[in-house]
């Protein structure tokens, strides 16, 4: 008898708060529309070049994304002393849950390390692992929305500092010099030569993360300028793409790295022509 | 320096030293303890696989040693028991053996004690017979002679005697006169 009495105001209850619910979002997409500052290909147009939005970096204009790159490291890095301090000292044989997803976070980049590099993988497991840490949390980072103040005096959101060329390219570089570094001090001026062939790598890698990185900065720019479809959308758009191109981004450049990395360190099989003289040689 | 797509050295050199000072940090905080942590736990795992490998080697040399004992005791124990067989059948042989002789010189030297007794008793006997039939016939002798009857016996004895002899003493002389 008490549960029915119930029932009716729990269900009047829910309609009550479903109302508000309903009337709150009718007035906010009723209002009108902001003042812009800037028409949307404007926007666009700055995602793309953040030609305009310039924000101050101990007293240099730099891009955005410089301003979102270091506030990224900060973060990860007060994240990993964290984790440093509190958690990595009380690991246990068994694993919690925690515990488990650090380890296969480590295990999953250095196991990619040693299957696309057989023969010289600790340096470049540590490599992919901070590369793609960086990517993946970066390009989440997004999502939060913080602000900063442009040059300007605008209030801007932090892009995903990838979504910055600058970005791309310091990435898609120093990738490139890991590998011919690694090339040249395991397989000498050959092995140098050998990665070299590969020039047009530095700008595949940075063009494909800039690119990737861009095309999730943009959709988010679009659906974000405009009131109406910031509510439903960001939600599935926002998040859905962004974790979607972080993961996939993460692992396209993590793979890269490895298989050229073990490319440029495979011992090299001696010449055949030397080998076919030494043998005229002998014989 | 202008460059297209809003290009520029300065900041991606800002970008290196970012993902450098990140990078450094990682290794440093995460990836090295926590890859250190695994390769303990991996190398403690190997060495308890090794441990138990050795010791399951150990188990096996150790039933195989055990089944060999077992295998040679039983060897030992059945030719012990054959052995021991032999042993009690050549003791009991032995026994019977023994036996049987004890017992032959017992009924030998039964034998010879039932002669010997048998002698005594006859010879015994015999005495006492004697001594019966005497006993007997001087009882019955008792009871029939007298000092006069011997008398009257002898003096009938010495007649017949010297009828006897006149008999043969006439018989000589005729044979003397046929000759």
């Amino acid at each position: 008898m008490k549960n029915k009495t119930k029932n009716p105001r729990l269900v009047i209850f829910i309609v009550w708060l479903v109302l508000i619910a309903l009337l709150t979002t009718a007035v906010i997409l009723l209002l009108p529309p902001g003042e812009k500052h800037e028409t949307i290909k404007e926007v666009m147009r700055d995602g793309v070049l953040h030609e305009d939005n310039k924000m101050s970096f101990f007293s240099l204009q730099v891009n955005p994304g410089v301003i979102s790159a270091y506030t990224v490291t900060a973060i990860l890095l007060l994240t990993a002393v964290i984790i440093r301090i509190f958690i990595i000292p009380r690991f246990k044989t068994v694993p919690g849950k925690i515990q488990a997803v650090l380890e296969w976070m480590v295990e999953f980049f250095r196991g990619m390390a040693r299957q696309n590099s057989h023969h010289r993988s600790g340096f470049v497991g540590a490599y992919i692992f901070c590369a793609g840490i960086y990517i993946f949390f970066s390009t989440l980072f997004e999502l939060f929305g913080f602000q900063w103040t442009t040059t300007a005096g605008h209030a801007m959101t932090l892009p995903a500092p990838l979504s910055d060329i600058n970005a791309a390219i310091a990435m898609g570089v120093m990738s490139y010099s890991i590998i011919l570094g690694a090339g040249l001090i395991c397989g000498g001026i050959r092995g140098g030569l050998g990665v070299l062939k590969d020039f047009s790598l530095p700008i595949s890698m940075s063009f494909r993360l800039f690119g990737a990185l861009l095309s999730g900065l943009l959709v988010t720019e679009l659906v974000y300028y405009y009131v109406t479809l910031s509510f439903v959308l960001p939600v599935v758009v926002g998040v859905m793409f962004t974790l979607l191109h972080a993961a996939i981004q993460t692992y396209v450049l993590a793979t890269l790295v490895s298989i050229f990395y073990g490319e440029a360190v495979e011992p090299k099989a001696p010449r055949e022509k030397k080998t076919k003289k030494k043998n005229k040689a002998t014989e | 320096m202008n460059l297209p797509l809003n290009i520029d050295l300065l900041q991606i050199l800002l970008h290196m030293l970012n993902f450098v000072i990140l990078a450094g940090g990682l290794y440093l905080l995460l990836y090295s303890p926590i890859c250190k942590f695994i390769d303990g736990r991996q190398k403690a795992f190997e060495e308890a696989e090794e441990r138990n490998r050795l010791t399951e080697e150990e188990n096996l040399r150790l039933k195989n040693e055990y089944l060999l004992k077992i295998s040679s005791a039983e060897a030992e124990i059945a030719e012990k028991k054959k052995a021991a067989e032999k042993e009690w059948a050549d003791t009991s042989a032995a026994y019977i053996r023994e036996a049987r002789e004890k017992a032959d010189a017992i009924i030998r030297a039964a034998e010879t004690e039932a002669e010997d007794r048998k002698e005594h008793i006859l010879e015994s006997v015999q005495t006492e017979l004697g001594e019966l039939v005497i006993g007997a016939a001087h009882k019955l002798v008792s009871d029939t002679v007298t000092p006069e009857r011997d008398c009257a016996l002898y003096d009938e004895f010495i007649r017949l005697a010297d009828e006897k002899l006149a008999e043969e003493k006439a018989s000589h002389r005729k044979t003397d006169h046929k000759a």
